[in-house]
């Protein structure tokens, strides 16, 4: 029978109430060939130490609660293969977070700069539901499709160097989000969302490093969705100045 | 694993949290590891940038102040720090414009109306191409041969 | 002091259906304000993970109607789903379907831009919309980003609500535990709508998430609601070995094949009941053929994993129709199988996934009790009877929780506000209960082994198939760990995100699930829908044509009947 394999996992610790900083514990578990990182996580809190704290919650890679640092890059630990890893493996929370608990983090700050870019459907009038669908072509689902596949795990902004940097930058998976909207034909708040995008710590401040679309497990590469907002927001603000304001597009 | 001074108000909430919290990490590897060193490799154009402009005013300068004032200039262009300095900034730039044109593709729409955004190699392999043509006739022209 | 804020209506869970009733409740009244109390951020919701589709009969559409969707769902339901429900729900199926698209929905088109449709088990025609295979993935997003138009609307992420305020017979809002801060709050409202899902974690092998632990049912059950119809759990028929990761039907609407280890399409070579639908058949059928193939010795045997599977074969389909039609089970069988779909048949094996039973509502969505109401998963109102047609419960989250909203508004417009001294006192009383439950030292149980040993109890007396002997020892079984849950010590006496308190709250809620699953099941002496007795095969509509209702009290669950409320259809042999 062979032998179980074992590995140490460096956890992150922190209890405000009792730490005055956070601090690093090591855990020998044994492992299995296919676990991810986040069933090295779960089997400590089972059985080694109940106390550590992490979210999680699909474990299909979909739900997006489970990302943090695994040796240094953002993963999502449902679906990142523990076997890729050395006998020592450091879990640490999501990087440029403000860490609440252990491998907990303070996702306000993203809340935020969701809800600024206003990512629902704006129309001069609303439809109603006797109209039925409205007809959109597979080619225009296409348009956007890809930019509407993020699951809101914040790994690109625990990668983006601007993030670190730059407190007001909007990020990431914000900005591929109301890109998104302004890509879909059924919207109509192209002229809102752009203005948004025009402010201060807006698209502008990308300066593409690409490492939010390197790191992001679901292939929504945001930093294509950035670039591309921009020029469309330049082409925007020149029709805009042409146009007065007042027309959406 | 770097564990760089961490930068206190990266993600900051809008509203204070109720908890404290432990001040936000940067990204491991940030700025000497990884893809980290392209993105600064990058930004440290604004070197050349800046230091060729400041040259070039200089010139220019040179040029409205009379013919002994821009000999003077082309004279101390003989000096071998000028040839190395712009023989660096050729290459930072040769760089520069080929991981442009790398990342290029993914910076436009998927499609124009009818019309597909041809493959990423296709327009990367073109604009490659056509860099390279253009060095070498520009390079050709100043060498004299044209 | 206790903190306390005060809002209209107040909403447990932020998943489809309580997203879908915050939205109709701001929209019923202008002035109305809502609390959306969810123990996650609304997209961990576990409708992230559902896959195949949600079924309406299309606007328009020329050969299908209301008619045959009411029929397909009746006979579905093993005839067991109240028909005016029924009837309800798929005439306004289209119209909710039909909102969402208006709403930002990215489902699937056909070449002319209408919305696709695709084939799903137990239907006549195809009526599943569907957004590739990422359906609740793309609804939950469409929904939660729709609601943050309106600033009525006021979220308490990370709020675990562990009681419900209910004052002279009425409820007036819930205690809920902020696991940031570890402070528990009233939230208070004139009524309360709880939409926190099913209880899958109760078995140990399912689709569902870490988080769907049946709080909302344990919430109600313990104030006096019954449970109704707790036995019937579904049990999806493909799910990977393991994990328990869903395996959409949709892959079989596409085409897919069912195969065991003898290389046969044994829904077609052997009678299951199925007829032509073969692998498109009823949930309940299609499960019950896998285990009976297993048992017969032609089951799949995988290295290393326990058990035994059956194959589910995607190849003939061809690399461009998988990769445009089920992306995401081309990404979930490499990452968690280890299987291309391409190249390789995928091992799956019967796996639990939903309960078609829950918190008993009328067709409003209201309880026993006033201003409580219940919709979706965690709700029975009864759509799915006896067993639930794919690709009709997101649509019920969207009508039901519709509903529910509207009616909650209705409600506490006319409400008072109660004894605020009085509901602040039951919170005050809950926060010192759970102070004592953090990081308390009593016997020498664990968390984990309890919960361990719930599973396996469950596993054993409420599979795919029951025998009253086993069905017995679960009700035994679970009696027995709750006197044991009760001798649990814990570890973690912080305040601040203590997960292993939630956990030990969630495994309370998952108890008192189990329990009324295990004592409806032994009372249904006949085989009906996903209730499979071996010691009583056939369906028994003489003695068994209702429902079961569980309830609370002192000395253990009680149980009783409840009519169905029959309709046009009268129940017939359920073939296909």
């Amino acid at each position: 029978m062979a032998e179980t394999q074992k590995k140490t996992i460096v956890v992150t610790r922190f209890d405000p109430d009792r730490d005055e900083a956070p601090r690093q514990q090591s855990y020998e578990i044994p492992v299995e060939p296919d676990w991810k990182v986040l069933d090295a996580l779960n089997y400590i809190k089972d059985h080694v130490d109940p106390t550590l704290s992490h979210r999680w919650s699909c474990r299909m890679a979909v739900c997006g609660s489970c990302g943090m640092n695994v040796d240094g890059s953002p993963k999502l630990t449902c679906k990142d293969a523990l076997s890729e890893y050395g006998d020592t493996v450091e879990v640490t929370p999501l990087a440029n977070f403000p860490v609440v608990r252990d491998l907990v983090v303070d996702i306000e700050g993203f809340m935020d700069r969701f809800q600024k870019v206003k990512p629902f459907i704006l129309r001069a009038k609303e439809l109603s539901v006797e109209a039925g669908p409205t007809r959109q072509s597979p080619a225009e689902l296409d348009d956007f499709r890809q930019f509407s596949m993020c699951i809101n795990c914040m790994l690109c902004y625990a990668a983006c160097p601007v993030i670190t940097n730059e407190p007001d930058f909007l990020g990431p998976a914000a900005i591929a989000l109301g890109h998104r909207y302004n890509l879909d034909t059924r919207d109509e708040g192209q002229a809102e969302r752009n203005k948004v995008f025009r402010e201060d710590g807006g698209i502008f401040a990308c300066s593409y490093a690409g490492e939010c679309s390197e790191v992001c497990p679901k292939h929504v590469d945001p930093s294509g969705a950035i670039q591309q907002a921009k020029l469309a927001n330049v082409i925007d603000w020149l029709t805009g100045l042409v146009l007065r304001r007042g027309e959406a597009r | 694993m770097s564990h760089a001074r961490p930068v206190v108000d990266a993600m900051k909430p809008s509203k204070p949290g109720e908890t404290r919290t432990a001040p936000p990490r940067p990204p491991d590897g940030f700025p000497s590891q990884g893809n980290y060193r392209a993105y600064v490799a990058f930004g440290f154009g604004g070197f050349f940038l800046f230091t060729v402009s400041l040259l070039v005013l200089r010139a220019v300068w040179a040029l409205g102040n009379g013919e002994a004032a821009w000999n003077r200039v082309q004279a101390s262009f003989q000096n071998p720090i000028y040839v190395i300095f712009h023989a660096l900034a050729f290459l930072w730039l040769s760089w520069f414009i080929l991981r442009l044109f790398r990342l290029f593709p993914a910076t436009q729409p998927k499609r124009i109306g009818p019309f597909q955004r041809p493959p990423d190699a296709l327009l990367v392999a073109g604009l490659s191409g056509a860099f390279a043509v253009v060095t070498l006739i520009v390079a050709a022209i100043l060498w004299g041969c044209a | 002091m206790v903190d306390v804020v005060r809002h209209d209506v107040v909403i447990v869970g932020g998943g489809c259906a309580g997203l879908r009733a915050a939205i109709a409740a701001v929209e019923a009244d202008p002035k109305v304000s809502v609390a959306l109390v969810s123990k996650v951020y609304p997209m961990r919701s576990h409708t992230v993970s559902a896959e195949g589709g949600a079924a309406a009969v299309p606007p328009g559409a020329v050969d299908d109607s209301l008619e045959k969707h009411a029929y397909d769902t009746v006979k579905g339901s093993d005839f067991l789903g109240d028909q005016d429900v029924i009837q309800y729900f798929v005439q306004e199926a289209p119209k909710e379907l039909t909102r969402l698209e208006h709403w930002g929905c990215p489902w699937s088109r056909n070449a002319d831009g209408s919305v696709a449709t695709r084939p799903f088990g137990g239907m006549q025609t195809p009526r599943t919309w569907y957004a590739t295979d990422k359906v609740g993935f793309h609804m939950l997003h469409s929904l939660f980003q729709h609601s943050l138009r309106f600033d009525r609307i006021v979220r308490y992420d990370e709020y675990f609500v562990s009681k419900l305020l209910v004052e002279a017979g009425q409820c007036r809002g819930v205690a809920a535990l902020d696991v940031r801060t570890g402070q528990v709050r009233a939230v208070l409202g004139r009524s309360v709508i709880l939409t926190t899902g099913g209880a899958g974690k109760v078995w140990p092998f399912t689709t569902n998430g870490n988080i769907k632990t049946g709080d909302g049912m344990s919430l109600a059950y313990r104030e006096g609601v019954a449970l109704k119809d707790m036995e019937f759990v579904q049990y999806h028929p493909t799910g990977l070995p393991g994990t328990g990761i869903l395996i959409t039907e949709a892959s079989r609407g596409e085409g897919g094949y069912l195969i065991n280890s003898e290389g046969e399409r044994f829904l077609i070579s052997r009678d299951y009941g199925v007829g032509t639908k073969a692998e498109l058949g009823p949930r309940d059928m299609i499960s019950r053929a896998i285990i009976q193939e297993i048992e017969a010795g032609r089951g799949i045997t995988l290295p290393g994993k326990i058990g035994q599977y059956a194959h589910l074969d995607l190849r003939h389909l061809g690399k461009a129709k998988l990769e445009s039609r089920l992306p995401f089970v081309l990404e979930l069988s490499r990452t968690y199988a280890g299987v291309d779909p391409v190249t390789q048949p995928i091992p799956i094996r019967p796996v639990l996934h939903y309960m078609m039973g829950g918190v008993d509502t009328n067709i409003d969505g209201a309880t026993n009790i006033g201003g409580l109401y219940a919709a979706g998963e965690t709700a029975c109102v009864s759509l799915n009877g006896a067993n639930r047609l794919g690709s009709n419960s997101l649509t019920e989250c969207l009508v039901f929780g519709a509903r529910a909203g509207a009616h909650a508004v209705r409600y506490a417009k006319g409400a008072s506000a109660g004894s605020e001294p009085a509901l602040l006192e039951q919170t005050k009383a809950e926060g010192a209960r759970l102070d004592g439950i953090r990081g308390r030292k009593r016997g020498g149980e664990t968390l984990a082994s309890i919960r361990d040993a719930l599973n396996a109890a469950m596993e054993a007396g409420t599979g795919v198939y029951r025998e009253q002997a086993s069905m017995q020892k679960a009700v035994a079984d679970v009696a027995a760990l709750k006197r044991r849950y009760e001798q649990v010590s814990l570890s973690d006496g912080s305040k601040v995100f203590n997960t292993e308190l939630t956990a030990m709250l969630e495994l309370g809620n998952l108890l008192d699930v189990a329990e009324t699953v295990a004592v409806a099941a032994v009372n249904r002496k006949e085989s009906r829908g996903a209730h499979a007795c071996r010691d009583f095969p056939k369906r028994n509509d003489g003695e068994y044509l209702h429902h079961s209702v569980v309830s609370w009290s002192e000395s253990g669950p009680r149980f009783g009947t409840k009519p169905v409320t029959l309709g046009t259809w009268v129940p017939e042999e359920r073939k296909y």
